[in-house]
């Protein structure tokens, strides 16, 4: 007991040391730790979710990008067969004018040519009929006489064609 | 200059002796409680509209670094929980108590009194860590909690048999003068928590004193500066041998 007086140790004083930390441990536990870990918590809680939202946003912008990426190249592809079908459409329909008109072109060159044809017939029969008319008139006039109306035109019908 | 191992009497209230020490620990007191409403206060208002800031994020981050502290040692949440509260408090109350002797003052102010037939000088300053009462009363609650914690952990059969072995069972009396031995080491932690936390800090103010004393301007400051890391470290030193303490506690063999 001695030792103890001389250390300053005094009955009443520790107790009340005891008590007073005891007071202490539980305002500190009620009003300083409670609160504050529970809005850590939260707050740890607010910020990993956070993360994760961020972290499924750039997926989905990913997926995104992705997808217009497909959607672009095939509007590309379709735009190009497009293009193509109709460089060949419009390939074909011009070879069609062409042969078309080469036709029309060669249709109207022999028919011009049947109808100078005929022309030239018809000028040549009616240009003999005209020599045979003149023939007989000047063998007429020559002889004075007319031999035989229908032999003389046999006759030179007969020499004209002979040419 | 009276250096005095034990604690000063200032007065006497109904029989109760008001020491220096005592007194430094009602004032350590209301300002850990004041300041615990006030971030409880704080705390709540920054769930509805502000950001923490300034006193309130200094103070919210000192109990979020001593509960990662705790969680370091349990590696366990849940038990950093249940040991997070005494930790947190000794640590908080210890470093106050050891950083009051900084506040000018020390050994300087106070009152006259005649003790021994020789009028002497209190001083109001001196820091509780420098009175056994304080020592001891945080060195008993921690180790009692720590035996309760041991019980409440692992039920009172097992955690009495770390202690009382049979000496007709397997490593016979080897055990059972093992069990004695822990049964002495939990009386000698007090000692040794008590009187290490003591002789740190009574030593600390002797030589902040004693360094006044002699020379008052300039040479006092590295001791100022050591006196700081002391008790910090102390601190530091009393709460982590508490948390190691119950994490050993609550841990069978």
């Amino acid at each position: 007991m001695d030792l103890l007086q001389n250390l300053g140790i005094n009955g009443k004083l520790l107790l009340a040391q005891i008590v007073n930390f005891f007071v202490l441990l539980w305002v500190l536990k009620k009003f300083a730790y409670k609160p504050v870990l529970e809005v850590l918590e939260e707050r740890k809680d607010k910020i990993e979710k956070g993360l994760k939202d961020a972290e499924k946003s750039q997926k989905k912008l990913t997926e995104i990008e992705e997808k217009e990426k497909k959607v672009l190249k095939k509007a590309r592809q379709e735009a190009q067969r497009i293009i193509g079908k109709a460089e060949e459409q419009a390939k074909k329909s011009g070879e069609g004018i062409i042969i078309e008109s080469k036709q029309k072109v060669e249709k109207l060159v022999s028919d011009a040519k049947k109808n100078i044809r005929e022309e030239k017939q018809k000028m040549l029969t009616e240009v003999k009929a005209e020599v045979i008319d003149l023939v007989a008139l000047a063998t007429d006039k020559i002889v004075g006489e007319k031999i035989n109306e229908g032999k003389d035109k046999e006759i030179i019908e007969s020499m004209v064609n002979k040419q | 200059m009276q250096i005095s191992l034990t604690p000063e009497l200032i007065t006497t209230i109904g029989g109760f002796p008001i020491t220096n020490t005592f007194l430094m620990t009602i004032i350590i007191s209301s300002i850990i409680i004041t300041s615990s409403f006030f971030l409880n206060k704080k705390t709540k208002e920054s769930k509805t509209k502000h950001k923490p800031k300034g006193l309130h994020n200094i103070l919210e981050y000192i109990v979020e670094a001593l509960l990662e502290l705790v969680d370091s040692i349990t590696g366990d949440r849940t038990q950093s929980k249940k040991f997070f509260p005494y930790i947190a408090t000794i640590f908080i109350f210890i470093i106050m108590s050891n950083w009051i002797e900084l506040i000018p003052g020390l050994g300087t102010i106070g009152v006259n009194k005649i003790h021994n037939g020789e009028t002497e000088l209190i001083p109001f300053i001196r820091s509780n860590s420098a009175d056994l009462n304080m020592t001891l009363a945080i060195a008993l609650i921690a180790v009692i909690t720590a035996q309760i914690m041991g019980v409440s952990a692992l039920g009172f059969k097992k955690y009495s048999g770390k202690f009382l072995v049979n000496p007709f069972k397997k490593p016979y009396f080897i055990g059972t003068f093992v069990g004695l031995l822990e049964i002495i080491s939990e009386f000698a932690k007090v000692v040794s928590f008590s009187f290490r936390l003591f002789g740190n800090i009574f030593a600390g103010e002797v030589l902040l004193t004693v360094m006044l004393m002699l020379v008052p301007y300039f040479i006092p400051l590295p001791f100022l500066m050591l006196e700081i890391f002391v008790g910090f470290i102390q601190a530091m030193v009393f709460s982590m041998l508490t948390l190691v303490f119950f994490k050993m506690a609550t841990e069978a063999h």
